[in-house]
């Protein structure tokens, strides 16, 4: 029998690994169930659910302000964007024009988590390749646009910053300078990072050609973002189907040729420079105002359904909301931008390597928390 | 490409630029805050340790309906007093708890209380509130939200009981207004 | 005591106590080093808690390896399990059986005249213990480390023994002791002539030693903790000191090669300096360390820098990048010792 089972395993050229879900590189509790010759793929599959919390069932008992910090906790590395999508599909159902002021105060917030999201897949995504130092650069940049949260609402990861019909607070005194200070300095950090990474032979071997998808294969799997943009389809929510502001200020969309994981990078090293242009002509134009619009006490939206999408950091992040007229919602689904971009995770890897595995992992930028919700 | 060109691109020239950035951020100045010993000062807005007053409470179960998981457990009996010869009914409150360690800070408690100043609050900048026995420690009823018995506040902060309370704005306006006339 | 064995017991023994002692606890040092020289390339402050500034944090380590309990998996093969750490630090102490630290003969244990292929034999049987230990671990991730040090082995052994021939083709010695005396009597540090050489053996050096951008073995992210997954306790403390002490050989051998031992930097134009009343008690092993922590700086340089190759990359720039340059090098030296004629 021992002989057997010798044999067995001498003949077996698979193996099939257990990949997380408590892996230095799964971001979170992603597990993988990868199938290898050797060290080459053959099959992953990814396991979810480690981190279900029932997020949307949970809505369906909270009024619809309750449900806003809920919404902090699916993406936790971008809680503004998600708080935005929210709002926004209510604001909808119920037809209400949120004020100007207010609309800005959205869009600044969104784009410096747009940054701060980036800035979390850059020091994640590097460090999975084996660069740790840029990790510490970009939380150090991190903690700067935290803190001007912290500073607006009070909380520096779960912000719960955004109620339906606007902002629940005025900005404090100095913000606006406090912002422009920083984003003033920002771009001059992603040129560093850029030195020490663009033109890194060892980083170009480790990410040019490593996660191909062509751009037809991109939109078949209904990838968004980055993820979609790197392949060169230019697509993005603020501009197709612009929300808040974002149709009066100018911005440009970065996308890539080849759709591997070194264009997914130099995406998103543009957007952290088209998001720094959009705050700054935000803050330029921010108009005075009140940041709150007339919406009754207890909000209950009309009965109906609506979808309403927002371009979160990681990509599409749609809310599809039912209501029944009553002062919570029926049923709130979330379109989750990892979720659908994680489907593609093994035709993306398969027949490379495992090194190229947590390459691709990390180019995906996915948050478990917005995947098992 | 030429031969040349192929030549100068095998010079790991990128590599030492990349070597420069980190070189130059040796002797940068550090952001390490030491933490016990050095605190970053949580700004005003900053969510921490709840703050509870209770005879600005008028009893109104607010906080209670807005906090999304329902961790806020009010109950109250009607008591009647004799004010100018009427009767009058006045709610008065028996129990008021939060269970802190479900808390998501998210402050919809606060925005929802309807007095003003507030009876319950989130800025006391007090983070510092592990415990080693969460049942016990995290769980705190009228008395230890005022006396904060076993909390360590943000130094600078007292207690509500001691005096820690967010200003009335209107006494605040009313005194500025004081001095200037 | 008979002279005899004064000469070959008594002080052979205290020198290799010394040295095993300095070398063991320059490698524990060598950790505490690169955690303040990492943290101060990332902008933080890295260990100062134990002791004053921290400097007993290598200390304190140590005693947590010694005390934490040690753990061998059950279906692993026990006896290589213990056998592979053992494997891996020996070689590395072994090395220093020929370095020659300063000129006369205290500064040295010994001076044996085939001590290059010494080294170069010895230090290449510590990759077996990286690879026994990820195979004996029974776990997968192990397994996988353990390969990708044996194709790394592999490929990095050959150009760096070329780059090394080369060196011996200007000294004409295979001595280390020698090796020296030909730069201090040429003027001239082999890394000018042998800057080709150089390159080569210090990126061979760094795959050898296992360290980023070669770190694959134990890829943190990818492996998890690559061939010492299952390692824990004192055994984990081996792999860890070996890894160090091999860092140690590396630069040490790339001091003796190529930059002049314990030479005094720039002997030509310094030579006054150097031997003016003010300098001239300084011993030679200053100058020796301080070179060699020159060299173990640009490694942890390199660690705070550099991204992480892929494995078939790396053997690709080993067999396709190194070897050939490393041999063309070695045809081009070959040649212009030739026509420079005979080493006096």
């Amino acid at each position: 029998m021992e002989s057997a089972h010798l044999k067995a395993f001498a003949d077996a050229e698979e193996m099939e690994i257990s990949f997380g879900p408590q892996h230095p590189s799964t971001h979170g509790v992603l597990r993988l169930m990868v199938k290898v010759d050797g060290e080459r793929i053959l099959d992953v599959k990814p396991i979810i659910g480690y981190l279900h919390r029932g997020t949307e069932k949970l809505f369906e008992r909270e009024t619809y302000n309750g449900c806003i910090p809920h919404t902090d906790r699916m993406d936790y590395t971008a809680a503004v964007t998600n708080n935005q999508g929210l709002v926004g599909a209510v604001e909808k159902l119920m037809g209400i024009t949120i004020p100007p002021r207010a609309a800005y105060l959205r869009m600044i917030l969104a784009e410096l988590q747009r940054l701060a999201s980036h800035l979390v897949w850059l020091a994640t995504h590097a460090l999975d390749i084996g660069a740790q130092t840029p990790y510490f650069y970009c939380f150090e940049e991190r903690d700067k646009i935290l803190d001007l949260f912290e500073e607006y609402c009070g909380a520096r990861l779960t912000t719960n910053c955004m109620r339906v019909g606007g902002m629940p607070f005025e900005l404090t005194a100095g913000w606006t300078d406090r912002c422009r200070a920083f984003i003033d300095q920002f771009p001059a950090k992603v040129a560093d990072w850029e030195r020490i990474l663009t033109k890194n032979r060892i980083w170009r071997e480790r990410t040019v050609g490593v996660g191909v998808i062509s751009a037809a294969d991109a939109i078949e799997w209904g990838l968004t973002g980055p993820p979609l943009r790197g392949s060169g389809v230019r697509w993005d929510i603020r501009k197709v189907f612009p929300y808040d502001r974002y149709d009066e200020v100018e911005f440009d969309i970065p996308i890539g040729t080849n759709g591997d994981t070194y264009d997914r990078y130099l995406v998103r090293m543009e957007e952290m420079r088209q998001s720094v242009r959009i705050i700054r002509q935000c803050l330029e134009r921010l108009p005075e105002g009140p940041v709150m619009a007339k919406v009754p006490k207890v909000i209950k939206p009309p009965k109906g359904e609506v979808y309403f999408s927002v371009e979160a950091p990681k990509g599409e992040l749609g809310y599809y909301l039912v209501s029944e007229g009553g002062d919570t919602p029926y049923r709130l689904h979330v379109r989750p931008a990892c979720f659908i971009n994680l489907q593609a995770l093994p035709e993306m890897v398969r027949g490379q390597l495992v090194a190229d595995l947590v390459a691709v992992i990390g180019t995906l930028d996915i948050v478990l928390g917005e995947i098992d919700r | 490409m030429s031969w040349w060109d192929k030549l100068v691109a095998f010079i790991p020239l990128e590599l030492v630029q990349g070597l420069g950035v980190t070189g130059k951020y040796l002797f940068r100045k550090k952001v390490t805050v030491q933490y016990p010993e050095q605190r970053l000062e949580p700004k005003d807005r900053f969510r921490g340790m709840f703050g509870f007053s209770e005879e600005r409470c008028i009893v109104c179960h607010n906080c209670a309906k807005a906090c999304p998981i329902d961790i806020i457990h009010i109950t109250d009996h009607f008591e009647e007093s004799v004010v100018d010869g009427k009767k009058r009914k006045k709610k008065v409150l028996d129990r008021y708890d939060i269970d802190l360690k479900r808390c998501m800070f998210c402050g919809l408690c606060e925005e929802a209380c309807p007095t003003k100043p507030v009876a319950i609050w989130l800025t006391t900048k007090t983070y510092e509130t592990a415990a080693y026995e969460r049942n016990e420690r995290l769980y705190l009823d009228k008395v230890r939200l005022q006396t904060w018995d076993g909390v360590l506040p943000f130094p600078g902060v007292k207690a509500p009981a001691e005096g820690g309370m967010p200003e009335d704005p209107k006494a605040e306006k009313k005194a500025a207004g004081g001095e200037g006339a | 005591m008979p002279e005899p064995l004064m000469t070959y017991l008594v002080i052979p023994l205290v020198k290799i106590v010394v040295i095993l002692l300095v070398l063991i606890l320059g490698a524990a040092y060598l950790t505490f080093f690169e955690r303040k020289i990492l943290a101060y390339i990332q902008i933080r402050l890295g260990p100062n808690r134990v002791g004053p500034k921290g400097w007993l944090q290598a200390i304190a380590d140590a005693l947590k390896l010694f005390v934490k309990e040690d753990l061998t998996p059950a279906r692993s093969e026990k006896f290589v399990f213990l056998l592979a750490p053992v494997l891996i630090i020996v070689p590395a102490l072994l090395v220093f059986a020929v370095i020659p630290f300063g000129p006369s003969d205290i500064w040295r244990l010994t001076d044996i005249n085939v001590a290059l292929l010494f080294v170069l034999g010895v230090s290449s049987v510590g990759i077996y213990g990286i690879i026994l230990g990820g195979w004996s671990s029974n776990n997968k991730y192990s397994l996988m480390g353990g390969l990708r040090s044996a194709a790394q082995l592999i490929s990095y052994e050959v150009p760096m023994g070329f780059a090394v021939v080369t060196v011996v083709v200007m000294a004409g010695s295979l001595s280390l002791v020698r090796i020296v005396e030909v730069q201090r009597e040429l003027g001239v540090w082999f890394f000018l002539p042998g800057i080709v050489a150089l390159f080569v053996y210090f990126v061979c050096g760094v795959a050898e030693t296992n360290r980023n951008p070669f770190d694959l073995p134990e890829a943190e992210s990818e492996l998890v903790g690559g061939f010492h997954t299952e390692y824990s306790g004192m055994k984990w403390a081996f792999f860890f000191l070996g890894e160090y002490a091999n860092m140690i050989v590396i630069s040490a051998m790339a001091t003796v090669l190529f930059f002049g031992g314990w030479l005094p930097p720039f002997p030509n134009l310094l030579e006054p300096l150097w031997t003016s009343s003010a300098l001239a008690w300084v011993p030679p092993p200053f100058w020796f360390l301080l070179k060699v922590a020159a060299f173990i700086f640009l490694y942890m340089w390199f660690r705070g820098t550099f991204p992480r190759y892929r494995f078939d990359q790396l053997m690709r720039l080993g067999w396709k990048v190194l070897l050939p340059v490393s041999l063309a090098n070695l045809m081009v030296v070959a040649l212009g010792v030739l026509m420079l004629g005979e080493r006096s």
